[in-house]
């Protein structure tokens, strides 16, 4: 269907989109609901934990494995818009939007996730690195639909200690478009130094970004404060953000370094 | 476009049948093919709350769903939480502890805290995050919380 009318278009939670076409910001002839796929749900597999791209978020936020394993991603699915929204929104609709500000990209970039993607060619795995390419534009071809989202396990030295954090800074706490989002996943030894840090941020850059730089400065060091300034200078190399309604660009860069010190000072500390 | 599709559903456990054209929003069955004005459009974005209602006991805003999407589906408006013609024991904590002023917003409210009371979610900071997209712009949230917990303690999380 989504293959034969070039000007259908997908629709799960609707949350998004059915602002977009109010808003004439998107046109579609047709809508096609997934609903019928039997897309949600949460299943562990022997890589990881496997998401249903229909998932909705107030699912992701209660799952108790997701809790433990990826609390970032958890905790960002509780911050998207209000609880009638985490009801409805899903997690695949999050992704195939593309946003910038997309709440679970920087948890799920942090997690290293994969995306499983169908077409009426079949199945294919994709990085979430490489899946936005664009404000509104993701790798997703025509007729192409997200399946599922794979978050792989990550085996580590038992005497490391695994810290995972998400925030989102907004003009209030709900129902907001995230001025900037960050997502942290380290792996800390018993003296604090980083034996793997992964950071992530949404809303500062053309697409959700890696702040790869600034981690491997990190890496293999203890943040001491010194090391903290130095990071978040490292920091403003990573990301690109622009002025826009919801904040300046001046404003996201102070954000973002504030948000990185505060997550290498706690995840150091424990 | 004269097309139309046909939504059956329960709707406040009765069964009902529209014809309605694809793009009609669930908000729009409900207050002018169903006759149910009790919820209320506010911005129509999703942001206000004023249009919860029930989808398979999960509040939803229905200003963003599809009336097509809940073909099959259980909805629940503020009309259907009474019962034997008594108000949801939330509903009579709002209405003994003054949570309802201007009464846009109170559908949405009393939906929202009917499935919240469900849940039995008892931690009122987690009850106040899952309120927050209920917006109201005149009594304010204290007394919504009030009868809350009133009807917790009634024991109102069993009657829902």
């Amino acid at each position: 269907m989504l293959t034969q009318r070039p000007d259908s278009v997908p629709i799960a939670g609707g949350t998004d989109l059915m602002v977009q076409l109010r808003d004439g910001r998107k046109r579609a002839a047709t809508l096609v609901d997934l609903d019928r796929l039997g897309l949600a749900g949460v299943r562990e597999t022997n890589g990881g934990i496997e998401i249903g791209a229909a998932t909705p978020m107030d699912r992701i936020a209660a799952d108790p494995r997701i809790r433990r394993l990826h609390p970032a991603l958890a905790q960002a699915a509780a911050q998207i818009g209000a609880w009638p929204i985490q009801c409805r929104a899903t997690l695949g609709g999050n992704l195939a939007n593309a946003s910038p500000a997309a709440d679970t990209a920087p948890a799920l970039l942090v997690a290293g996730a994969s995306l499983t993607l169908v077409s009426s060619a079949g199945t294919k795995q994709v990085p979430i690195d490489e899946f936005f390419l664009a404000p509104g534009r993701s790798a997703l071809g025509p007729g192409e639909l997200i399946l599922s989202i794979v978050l792989p396990s990550s085996s580590r030295e038992p005497d490391l200690r695994a810290f995972e954090r998400f925030v989102k800074v907004g003009p209030r706490r709900e129902q907001i478009i995230s001025m900037v989002s960050f997502a942290g996943r380290a792996l800390v030894a018993g003296d604090g130094t980083f034996s793997e840090v992964r950071l992530a941020f949404g809303s500062v850059a053309p697409t959700p970004v890696r702040a790869r730089r600034t981690e491997r400065l990190v890496t293999g060091r203890h943040p001491d404060a010194e090391l903290r300034r130095e990071a978040t200078r490292v920091l403003q190399d990573d990301i690109s953000p622009i002025d826009d309604v919801r904040a300046p660009a001046g404003y996201r860069r102070i954000a973002c370094a504030v948000l990185l010190a505060r997550f290498l000072e706690e995840a150091a500390r424990g | 476009m004269a097309e139309r599709v046909t939504v059956t559903l329960t709707l406040n456990g009765e069964r009902r049948t529209f014809e309605v054209p694809p793009g009609r929003r669930l908000l729009d069955l409900l207050r002018d093919d169903g006759g149910l004005t009790g919820t209320k459009e506010g911005c129509g974005a999703g942001e206000c709350g004023a249009c919860t209602v029930l989808l398979d006991g999960a509040p939803v805003t229905s200003c963003l769903v599809l009336a097509a999407s809940a073909h099959g589906h259980e909805v629940v408006t503020v009309e259907g939480l009474q019962s034997a013609g008594r108000l949801h024991p939330f509903q009579e904590a709002l209405v003994k502890h003054g949570g309802v002023q201007c009464g846009f917003c109170t559908p949405g409210i009393a939906v929202t805290g009917v499935a919240l009371l469900a849940r039995r979610e008892a931690d009122p900071s987690e009850q106040a995050r899952l309120l927050s997209g209920n917006l109201c712009r005149c009594t304010g949230y204290t007394k919504v919380i009030e009868a809350l917990q009133d009807a917790f303690a009634e024991g109102g999380h069993a009657k829902s």
